[in-house]
């Protein structure tokens, strides 16, 4: 079956190249249709000195038909999902030709990574956030990198929820001292996209204020 | 003329509470699905087994035939004359398929060959490419023809630096064919094998399977394909050498499907199920009337299917669009909760033999017990008489006694939509058995005209009488979302209800004669049955005018 063929051919290619750093498994031997591929974060971006992986099913009719692929390792990206790893990339979906192999659609996630799509986003609240902010949205992207997609390096626990979602300790501090929960304070300051807050600018400290009481 | 009727009106008020005890999503969902007209089509299909001839039908657009606004009632003279000034142009309109539209295409292609000095298969590409929509090409032409050719993949974007060569299919006729190649290795399914490739100019080769499975996949999107490996175009021959087949054939209907999608305002698929008519609107600007007089623009394509232009139902007279949207979205809404189930079996209510409807009539006569009762409001036939509606009658004073029984002390206590829903669906499955019980007659007449040699033309007033009593029913129908919306203390709606009383006596009547079983009889009959359609004609045309004037006049008020 052409299927199954290919799909060992391009284990083998992407064996033959070490250099990409880029590498593709079976979950199970027995099963063709599910592997898992990793690829190393983008120098000079926040995900850097990252490994990410990916999760990939295989459908019959590949390749004539693209490969399923979502992150395993989460990802702080405006075209990742946030909470599910799912990708929105053109190529993953209708441009995709059956000439693109796993490890070129891994490049393209790479590639991705390096440079975002943010006015077509999977995770609304990520991209606006790189939209409105960058420099925070790169301190938060850099975190998750270490956070999440980084071997050895287990920071887990010491982080400050806030801090995992770019949001000013200080703000949710001050909330904190007017009575309100840290967890509700922190849903509501993502759910209205606040990560900064001027104590100066009512309309966005009453809007929160008014989130925080319902 | 039952004035008994009338009042009977008064007892359904709204009320906003309704207990809506078992839940039925199927027959909602049919409901919506009917209403839709789709379902429809397995009863409407037969149609050519009657072999209906169109032009025994005046061939209107239900538009403008209905102004014989005859009413037993004395209508007052002020509101005849208003109802004859609303009077719209016809519909020109033309029935389409999208071979014969892609023709056209295909027409106006060798015209503009002349102004772009590209080969035809090409230009068709570039037609495809804009959704046929040659104003969009011509900009775009003008402004930037090499990018546009190497956009589409006309072009290979080192042949811009020439930019001379437009005709891109010159000279490079010979790379697009199959090559046989021995031990040919594709880089698609990574098989080593002697087998026929292809490969355009640009040099990506694969083999035949894969390139067939890759085209084949596409036929259906309508977009142009290109080479597996780059951008360049598969032209239609290239497509059809690939495939074996003729299946660029595919492709441009699917192109063209696409840009009827995309041209809804004047072109329109017909909404029947396995229907591949296209309905073109030569000119839209008449619809804001129609929608103004409270017209509904009804088409009919090649196959007789009788559609709305403008929401893709069925014929909806006497509602018009507005009241149909709104009447389906508050039944898709709402009958999830009504609490009873709409069958074709029903409990006799005097010894509780199940009893099948067989036929669109609501006269039923018990198998068992020989009880003659009412389908709608399961009781007694008798004072019926010749009119259903007086089903509603519950609370006249000679039935104050009968009044007692249970299923009418439920029956008061629907709620008025749900009684007006319950009625709108009681004609809708009564249509549909006519339709079925229109079919087995005429297979019987068509028996009649082998054996005993009665002329096709002479078995025709079967076929219209069947059609007449579909119409009639599905008028009747619509009816009833109209009532539902109007005020029903006002003397039209009084009037409307009278109407609807008189046609639905009208449609049981001719019902009944259909239901008649020897082909023997049903000839000696035909006087009758031209009679009796005549008349349900003449009562849905009434029915229709008065309920367009409830509109026109603000009574019925859908909100
Ligand atoms: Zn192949
Ligand atoms: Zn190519
Ligand atoms: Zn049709
Ligand atoms: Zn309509
Ligand atoms: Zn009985
Ligand atoms: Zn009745």
């Amino acid at each position: 079956m052409s299927r199954a063929k290919r799909i060992m051919k391009e284990m083998q290619a992407v064996k033959d190249d070490p250099e990409a750093h880029i590498t593709l498994e079976f979950v199970n031997e027995s099963d063709i249709h599910h592997l898992k591929g990793t690829f190393q974060g983008p120098p000079e971006t926040p995900y850097d000195r990252g490994q990410f992986v990916v999760d990939i099913e295989v459908p019959m009719e590949y390749p004539f038909k693209p490969p399923k692929m979502k992150f395993d390792t989460k990802v702080y990206h405006p075209n990742v999902s946030s909470v599910t790893g799912a990708i929105c990339l053109d190529i993953l979906k209708n441009a995709w030709s059956p000439v693109i192999t796993l490890k070129s659609a891994l490049i393209s996630l790479q590639a991705l990574l390096q440079s975002p799509e943010p006015n077509d986003p999977q995770d609304a609240e990520v991209a606006q956030h790189y939209l409105k902010d960058r420099e925070s949205f790169n301190k938060t992207a850099a975190l998750w990198t270490k956070l999440y997609a980084s071997s050895g390096v287990a920071a887990n626990g010491s982080v400050e929820e806030s801090e995992l979602y770019g949001i000013d300790a200080d703000i949710v501090q001050e909330f904190e001292s007017q009575g309100f929960a840290k967890d509700k304070i922190i849903e509501v300051l993502r759910r209205l996209g606040i990560k900064k807050l001027d104590p100066n600018d009512n309309n966005s400290v009453n809007r929160v204020l008014e989130e925080l009481l319902k | 003329m039952h004035t008994a009727a009338v009042d009977a009106e008064h007892e359904y008020v709204y009320e906003d509470d309704f207990d809506g005890n078992s839940f039925d999503d199927t027959s909602a969902e049919k409901y919506t699905d009917m209403a839709a007209g789709k379902k429809r089509n397995s009863i409407m299909s037969q149609e050519s087994e009657f072999e209906i001839d169109d032009q025994l039908y005046s061939d209107d657009d239900g538009t403008d035939a209905y102004n014989d606004y005859t009413l037993v009632e004395p209508l007052s003279t002020v509101s005849a004359r208003e109802l004859n000034q609303g009077t719209v142009p016809n519909l020109k309109y033309e029935c389409l398929t999208a071979q014969s539209i892609f023709e056209k295409m295909v027409e106006r292609v060798n015209h503009l060959k002349l102004i772009f000095n590209i080969c035809t298969e090409d230009l068709l590409s570039l037609m495809q490419h804009f959704d046929w929509n040659e104003e969009r090409l011509l900009e775009s032409w003008t402004d930037k023809m090499d990018d546009l050719l190497v956009e589409i993949g006309l072009k290979n974007a080192s042949e811009t630096v020439s930019g001379t060569q437009i005709d891109a299919s010159n000279g490079t006729e010979t790379a697009r064919t199959l090559n046989f190649r021995n031990n040919f290795s594709c880089m698609i399914c990574c098989e080593e094998k002697t087998t026929n490739t292809f490969s355009l100019e640009c040099g990506h080769e694969y083999c035949i399977d894969c390139y067939r499975h890759y085209v084949n996949d596409k036929l259906n999107s309508g977009n142009i394909i290109s080479c597996i490996g780059c951008s360049l175009a598969l032209k239609n021959d290239d497509i059809d050498k690939i495939t074996g087949s003729p299946s660029s054939k595919k492709l441009m209907m699917s192109s063209i499907k696409s840009f009827v999608q995309k041209h809804n305002k004047n072109y329109r698929w017909c909404p029947f199920t396995d229907c591949n008519y296209i309905i073109h609107l030569k000119d839209t600007s008449s619809l804001d009337e129609y929608a103004r007089l409270h017209y509904s623009p009804f088409v009919k394509c090649s196959d007789s299917h009788r559609f709305c232009f403008s929401c893709a139902f069925e014929i909806h007279a006497p509602a018009d669009c507005n009241v149909t949207a709104l009447w389906v979205n508050k039944s898709r809404k709402e009958s999830a909760n009504l609490n009873w189930v709409l069958s074709n079996t029903k409990e006799c209510p005097k010894c509780s033999v199940n009893i099948e409807k067989d036929g669109g009539c609501n006269h039923m006569v018990c198998s068992g017990c020989k009880y003659e009762f009412c389908w709608i409001c399961e009781r007694d036939w008798t004072p019926h008489g010749k009119s259903f509606y007086q089903c509603t009658l519950y609370k006249s004073d000679d039935d104050k006694k009968n009044a007692k029984t249970s299923l009418e002390v439920a029956a008061k206590t629907l709620k008025k939509y749900t009684f007006y829903y319950k009625m709108f669906n009681a004609q809708e499955e009564s249509a549909k058995l006519d339709w079925t019980l229109g079919q087995a007659v005429g297979a019987k007449v068509r028996l009649l005209q082998e054996k005993m040699g009665v002329s096709w033309i002479e078995g025709q007033f079967l076929a219209e009488s069947v059609r007449t009593l579909y119409e009639g029913r599905t008028a009747l129908k619509w009816s009833f979302a109209v009532a539902y919306y109007s005020d029903a203390s006002h003397n039209l709606t009084k009037i409307f209800v009278d109407n609807q009383s008189l046609l639905s006596a009208a449609v049981e009547d001719l019902s009944e004669l259909l239901e008649i079983k020897e082909p023997a009889k049903i000839m000696d009959r035909k006087t009758d049955f031209y009679n009796k359609a005549g008349y349900v004609e003449n009562r849905t045309s009434a029915l229709i005018e008065c309920g367009r004037d409830l509109l026109c006049k603000g009574i019925c008020k859908p909100v």
